[in-house]
């Protein structure tokens, strides 16, 4: 079983992030993984540890900078990892289309059996790569899975929707968008991070033809202070809260 | 003609909240902008309610009224949106922001070659939706997002309170749609079951939310929390740290790993106020804060706050607001 897993960086919540021109400040952050590409990671490393005979390869859109995540990858149990070169994209459609492009390359033209991704990147936060993916390369996607078992040909999966769960079933192939709770991810060890900086990285160059769907402008810092008025007591914050909310019971 | 197409969501039978106050909102959208028409699709059937009463203004809804997609199938429902959106000439494309829609959204913009938009709308001179505006980097930034295609959809968040309106104004009008039956529809995923939890009122859509975090404490410490959302009609929420401990289900984190909300009001109790909470609080209306800590970063974007220990405040508010509501 062919295993497909999209990974992408982003700044680490913990660096400290600021933004200069219309960009974010490179100066000063640290890149990590994308938190929910680790689930997803994570998952098909479960998937392969069962299935004998399956290939999990990880794949990124970045600039050379990106081999630290990707070896991070092969220590948590990935068998091959490309780092695809192409432009910079604009937006997640172009984003979605480059790393088809990549996949159908590297796979030589046949569809992998399974391709995972997080279900959202931490910092644009569109969370539309996983379903775009799936419609340019005509295979079914879900997003945002909770629990995925595999049985003979069939995936049983849930999803989180409001107020429940959605219980899914479907062969594959299919793309798959990881959302917190799917599993644990677990940690590196040192005999793994060792034996993943020998593992070679696999590169691969994609140019796509295609104008982005939508442009991104005007990115700049939230200013979101407020000035807090605290309450006297519990009797005073309930009668403030009566004035100035008209949701609040009584009224 | 400018034509606007509201996808209409129906759950197990029932048209969804979310839904309606999306339809309203472009119906307003409508009034103000030159003359555009409001179009609606419903895919599955709606059980014991008329669509007409539910829907404010003028309009005309497609129903495409089959009870094999009263579950959500992404390739069914894909070409129906896509087949009616080409066949009406439609130029912008609306559905509440929703689990359907963040699975559906995505592949409808590819295949229709459309502009994906979500957040807050930004308008053009002529009052048409024009881009998007929403937060970036887990709310640290805000960034526009304009469309660069012809065709538009765009995701609407929650409105503050969801307010559905009366629908004595207008007609609506409900048409049988069909959709062509392919033969490659061998249902190649296919929802089997919905479980959906008892009597709990969702994040994503509450009016007032009561959230907790770290200061909770315990899993038993929620218990207030319960109490004061029974006794103000709202949902209990968690930060992360709560739903890492495993005190909350995850359905109930706000934030950057979990869910975006815009309540009417919001508590935050025991809750420091890290950035990525405070991602899914962006459009919440009045924010509460209750903290032992007075530099807890809760309070710089709180409108109102009470510092001290949330299981010494929290009891004294309940009795507070019983109280208050006995004299009303």
């Amino acid at each position: 079983m062919n295993i497909a897993v999209c990974l992408c960086q982003v700044p680490d919540s913990a660096s400290v992030i600021g933004f200069a021109d219309g960009a974010l400040d490179r100066s000063r952050i640290n890149e990590v993984m994308n938190p929910y590409d680790e689930y997803a990671l994570e998952e098909a490393v479960c998937l392969k540890e069962h299935i004998a005979g399956s290939l999990v390869t990880v794949f990124t859109v970045a600039p050379l900078s990106a081999k630290d995540m990707l070896r991070k990858a092969l220590a948590l149990g990935a068998d091959r990892a490309v780092l695809v070169s192409a432009t910079e994209p604009s937006d997640p459609y172009l984003r979605a289309l480059q790393l088809k492009s990549a996949l159908m390359e590297f796979y030589e033209g046949i569809i992998p059996d399974l391709v995972f991704c997080g279900k959202s990147s931490t910092d644009f936060q569109s969370a539309q790569v996983p379903s775009m993916l799936g419609a340019l390369m005509g295979i079914v996607s879900v997003s945002g899975v909770t629990s995925l078992n595999l049985s003979g040909e069939y995936l049983h999966l849930e999803r989180e929707i409001e107020g429940g769960v959605e219980q899914i079933e479907l062969h594959y192939p299919a793309v798959i968008s990881a959302e917190k709770g799917l599993n644990q991810p677990r940690k590196t060890t040192v005999k793994a991070v060792m034996e993943a900086r020998k593992k070679p990285i696999d590169l691969l160059t994609v140019s796509v033809d295609g104008a982005p769907l939508v442009l991104m402008s005007d990115l700049k810092a939230l200013e979101r202070k407020k000035v807090c008025r605290f309450a006297e007591d519990e009797k005073d914050l309930v009668l403030l809260l009566s004035n100035e909310c008209s949701l609040f019971p009584g009224d | 003609m400018t034509k606007f197409l509201v996808f209409l969501e129906q759950r197990e039978g029932v048209l969804k909240k979310s839904s309606i106050d999306a339809w309203n909102r472009v119906q307003e959208i409508a009034a103000l902008s030159a003359g555009a028409i409001v179009t609606g699709l419903l895919a599955g059937p709606v059980d014991r309610q008329r669509i007409g009463d539910l829907l404010a203004g003028d309009g005309v809804v497609y129903h495409a009224n089959e009870e094999r997609l009263r579950p959500y199938q992404q390739e069914s429902y894909t070409r129906l949106v896509t087949s009616l959106v080409k066949q009406e000439s439609i130029s912008a494309l609306f559905f509440a922001d929703s689990s359907l829609s963040r699975d559906l959204a995505p592949r409808l913009s590819v295949l229709l070659k459309a502009s994906l938009l979500s957040g807050d709308l930004l308008f053009n001179r002529q009052g048409y939706p024009d881009g998007s505006f929403r937060p970036v980097y887990s709310g640290l930034a805000t960034a526009s997002f304009s469309p660069q295609r012809n065709i538009s959809i765009y995701t609407l968040s929650p409105s503050r309170g969801m307010v559905i309106r009366s629908s004595a104004d207008g007609t609506v009008q409900v048409m049988p749609t069909a959709q062509y039956h392919h033969s490659s529809d061998n249902l190649l995923a296919e929802v089997r079951r919905i479980v959906l939890r008892q009597n709990s009122l969702d994040i994503a859509e509450a009016g007032i939310i009561v959230a907790g975090g770290r200061g909770m404490g315990s899993s038993a410490g929620f218990a207030l929390l319960e109490e004061l959302a029974a006794l103000l009609g709202g949902a209990v929420g968690a930060s992360r740290f709560a739903v890492d401990e495993g005190w909350r289900p995850h359905a109930e984190q706000i934030g950057q790993t979990g869910k975006t909300v815009a309540p009417q009001l919001y508590f935050a109790c025991g809750v420091s106020g890290a950035p990525q909470h405070l991602a899914g609080i962006a459009s919440a209306g009045i924010v509460v804060a209750i903290n032992s800590d007075p530099d807890a970063s809760i309070f710089q974007v709180a409108d109102f706050g009470i510092v001290g220990d949330v299981h010494l405040v929290l009891p004294k508010l309940i009795e507070a607001l019983k109280e208050f509501l006995k004299k009303k």
